[in-house]
């Protein structure tokens, strides 16, 4: 599958070898087997997951994909830098890969690091249509390893992507098995009393959205690189070696918490991108994310790598040993997380709120504030105002708030607040709050404050990323470190730092009911395209108006997510952004050409959580030769 | 190395290395990897460079009992620690740095230098002052000058969090 050979062999006189690649790919109808069933799905050179493709830095890549389905197909190369007709998506790229035909895919290798390539057309994706890439730097890696695993989990499903798409459709909660019931009623109503329970239920109610919706597709068999749980997939090592683990989550709709009992990760690698060392217990990976982690057992003993859904409703297992065969204890499923209000802090009165810049504000004034009764103020009644009354008020309303707004707020109007009634209150209230627009905060309070951590009154601990109270808020099963967005720091910052030229915001919006999911509301075929300028270095919010957490895939550009480290904030492809809260990145809009970007869950950017970007301008592609064509690019996120 | 010091040993830093000695840790390591040496006595200069997370070189060879003067650079834009010890002493100093990283002694590529000697109420401090370590902002450079011991199994490693774990170390052989 992989000829590759020096295109240079006669370019001796050339100051740099570069090096061309050919690689051929067929897609073809197959057999999945998870251990638990067998399935017909669909994969390259007849497995799925497809090859690993190996390239280098620097390469040229000629890749030849045959199409021997009977239905058309694509491969989008995802996380990698590339000219936009070389992306894969049909509709937005080309058109799409004919059955029979054999389509070549050229382009150079100008990055490194972990990536995947899959599918884009209908649900062959969660159909099987999935390979891992890895691309070898021109220099050295900043870090040492002496063996590389890919560890490419999927959550496969014993329906078809069609049929699973046609269920959600006719019953958005087909394959929700954690529904409360009647039982789970009187329960409640035991505990809480029956008015309470009523209108929790209720409120739940008019969002249609139920608080067991972590995952709307259960069911699945979670299986690590082609290998269900029982099938075991093993690595294998000899003691004290490092090992280089390339966590890939190529799932439909599955988050997966990991875990190797035993062995501590450290955190090298997002999405490509080189990270500041950072080593955790467990980590959560997003649907399309990647992790790279080393590990280093001493001992000859077997570890087993564990990956929990989100949603506790699955599992993916396999396990690092000496030799084959070996096993290690298989940790059971923890309890499912329930959503709680605090998932739903976008959707209360506390959306709209506007807190002005907090720029000069001292920390300590901040701590155990609470803002419950602020909802949908206006910015201009703050000035003067006085929180003594607010001793004992709610602090839910608090939860997810976002602080985004705060800038341009007259900052003598808050000097003048006093806070001096407020000892004592709850600090959870100010849980869930965007941190990002805080960089001109005194720093005698910030520095060296670790906001991936912040310790609670009641001992618990929190992450910037998750709502306040939010059920998903993840925890290590050993009590130990559970890697946060925050912590995520570039190794060697990609861009120039600069102010964003410009800010739009995208909510992030559904009607589970009807399983529609849409960007400010409106579903992708009634959408127009988001006009981009080429040069320009754009900030995008993401609003999360929904109960689900989304990871949004910008194809073609990097997305510097904002965790408060402003040069060093790490650069992804994909960036997860939890019910109740606000999440910034920006990008540099450095590609010209039309790009797809979308909520990566399969059916949810099939339902409509996609829009097309079209960036106009650029040294190679004007606008104009920018086709404005807007076919139907259907699922396959 | 234990963040119990006397005050005294803030200065010490280096010119009092040899005065000091490796003894004054009383923590049993020196017999381990050797101990601070006399600048009279090296036999040879080594020169090893930081970047972000590695050394060059990764390894050098010593013989028993030699003397060498380690040059130590950052080249990187990330604090490093040029540390000679055991595999189990660079463990037990990884845990000390979580501190100085909790506590914001150090910052990405910032050494809080006033920090490290602020007493943390509790009569400890984070002073970084052993001899057999240096911590360096980057663009600094630093002498180390080391008494080898007999053959042991010695890394010199950087112990700030992940650096250790991602495989900023290097081996130390015995001719």
């Amino acid at each position: 599958m992989k000829l590759r050979f020096l295109a240079s062999a006669f370019g001796l006189m050339m100051p740099a070898i570069v090096f061309a690649g050919e690689y051929n790919l067929t897609v073809d109808r197959i057999q999945i087997d998870t251990g638990d069933f067998v399935k017909e799905g669909i994969g390259y050179n007849g497995a799925s997951p497809g090859p690993v493709l190996r390239f280098k830095e620097g390469e040229e890549v000629s890749i030849n994909v045959t199409n021997n389905l009977d239905e058309m197909t694509s491969i989008h190369w995802h996380g990698l830098i590339l000219p936009f007709k070389q992306d894969g998506v049909p509709g937005i790229s080309f058109t799409g890969i004919k059955p029979g035909e054999t389509f070549t895919y050229n382009f150079p290798i100008i990055q490194s690091g972990t990536y995947w390539f899959h599918s884009h057309s209908g649900f062959q994706e969660p159909d099987g249509a999935f390979g891992a890439i890895v691309i070898e730097p021109e220099g050295r890696e900043p870090y040492r390893y002496d063996r590389d695993y890919v560890v490419q989990l999927t959550d496969k499903h014993p329906h078809s992507g069609d049929r699973i798409m046609r269920n959600l459709k006719m019953m958005a909660d087909y394959y929700n098995r954690q529904q409360l019931t009647v039982g789970d009623f009187a329960e409640d109503a035991s505990e809480k009393g029956f008015l309470a329970t009523l209108k929790d239920r209720m409120m739940w109610g008019d969002m249609r959205m139920m608080k067991v919706d972590v995952e709307d597709v259960q069911g699945f068999t979670g299986m690590i690189n082609g290998k269900g749980p029982d099938q075991n997939w093993t690595g294998l090592f000899e003691p004290g070696e490092r090992i280089r683990l390339r966590f890939i989550n190529s799932s439909a709709m599955t988050y997966f918490d990991v875990r190797i009992p035993g062995l501590e990760m450290t955190v090298v690698q997002a999405d490509g991108n080189n990270v500041q060392p950072v080593t955790v217990d467990e980590f959560r990976i997003g649907v399309a994310e990647t992790y790279d982690v080393l590990v280093r057992p001493k001992t000859a003993e077997a570890y087993t790598i564990f990956a929990e859904s989100m949603g506790r409703s699955g599992f993916a297992r396999a396990t690092l040993a000496t030799k084959e065969g070996l096993e290690a204890p298989v940790p059971s499923l923890r309890e499912p997380p329930l959503l709680t209000m605090a998932d739903m802090g976008e959707m209360e009165g506390m959306a709209g709120m506007d807190h002005g810049s907090m720029a000069g504000m001292d920390q300590p004034d901040m701590e155990g504030m609470d803002h419950s009764k602020m909802a949908g103020m206006n910015q201009s009644d703050m000035e003067g105002m006085d929180h003594s009354k607010m001793a004992g008020m709610s602090q839910s309303g608090m939860e997810g708030m976002d602080h985004s707004k705060m800038a341009g707020m007259k900052q003598s109007g808050m000097e003048g607040m006093d806070h001096s009634k407020m000892a004592g209150m709850n600090q959870s209230g100010m849980e869930g709050m965007d941190h990002s627009k805080m960089a001109g905060m005194k720093q005698s309070g910030m520095e060296g404050m670790d906001h991936s951590k912040m310790a609670m009154d009641d001992g618990s601990v929190s992450d910037p990323f998750y709502a306040k109270g939010s059920g998903l808020l993840p925890v290590a099963a050993n009590g130990g470190k559970f890697l946060s967005y925050a912590d995520l720091k570039a190794q060697k910052p990609l861009f120039e730092e600069r102010e964003a030229t410009r800010e739009i915001e995208l909510r992030l919006t559904g009607n589970m009911e009807r399983y529609i999911w849409s960007i400010n509301g409106v579903k992708y075929e009634d959408a127009d395209p988001i006009r981009l300028q080429y040069g320009e270095r754009v900030r995008f919010k993401f609003v999360n108006e929904t109960m689900m957490t989304h990871p949004m895939h910008l194809h073609g550009m990097w997305s510097i997510l904002d965790v408060g480290a402003g040069q060093l904030n790490p650069v992804k492809h994909t960036v997860s952004v939890q019910p109740g809260t606000t999440v910034y990145m920006e990008t540099e809009v450095d590609a010209p050409g039309q790009w797809a970007f979308h909520c990566h869950l399969s059916y949810h950017a099939a339902t409509g959580m996609f829009r097309k970007i079209i960036v106009e301008g650029g040294p190679e592609t004007p606008a104009a030769a920018v086709s404005e064509q807007s076919v139907k690019v259907g699922g396959g996120a | 190395m234990k963040l119990i010091k006397p005050l005294i040993a803030a200065l010490a830093m280096f010119v009092s290395v040899t005065a000091l000695g490796a003894g004054a840790h009383g923590d049993g390591h020196a017999s381990k990897s050797g101990e601070a040496g006399k600048p009279s006595e090296a036999s040879r200069t080594i020169t090893v460079a930081m970047y972000d997370n590695y050394y060059e070189p990764e390894s050098i060879a010593v013989k028993s009992g030699e003397t060498v003067r380690f040059v130590v650079e950052n080249k990187g834009n990330l604090v490093h620690e040029f540390n000679i010890g055991t595999p189990a002493m660079h463990e037990g100093h990884q845990k000390e740095m979580v501190k100085m990283v909790e506590h914001g002694v150090i910052q990405g590529g910032k050494l809080n230098r006033g920090m490290m000697s602020m007493d943390m109420g509790d009569g400890q401090s984070m002073k970084h002052d052993d001899p057999n370590s240096i911590l360096l902002e980057p663009g600094e450079s630093k002498e180390l000058v080391w008494k080898f011991s007999d053959k042991a199994d010695i890394e010199f490693a950087c112990n700030v969090p992940g650096h250790y774990q991602s495989g900023m170390y290097g081996n130390v052989n015995f001719n």
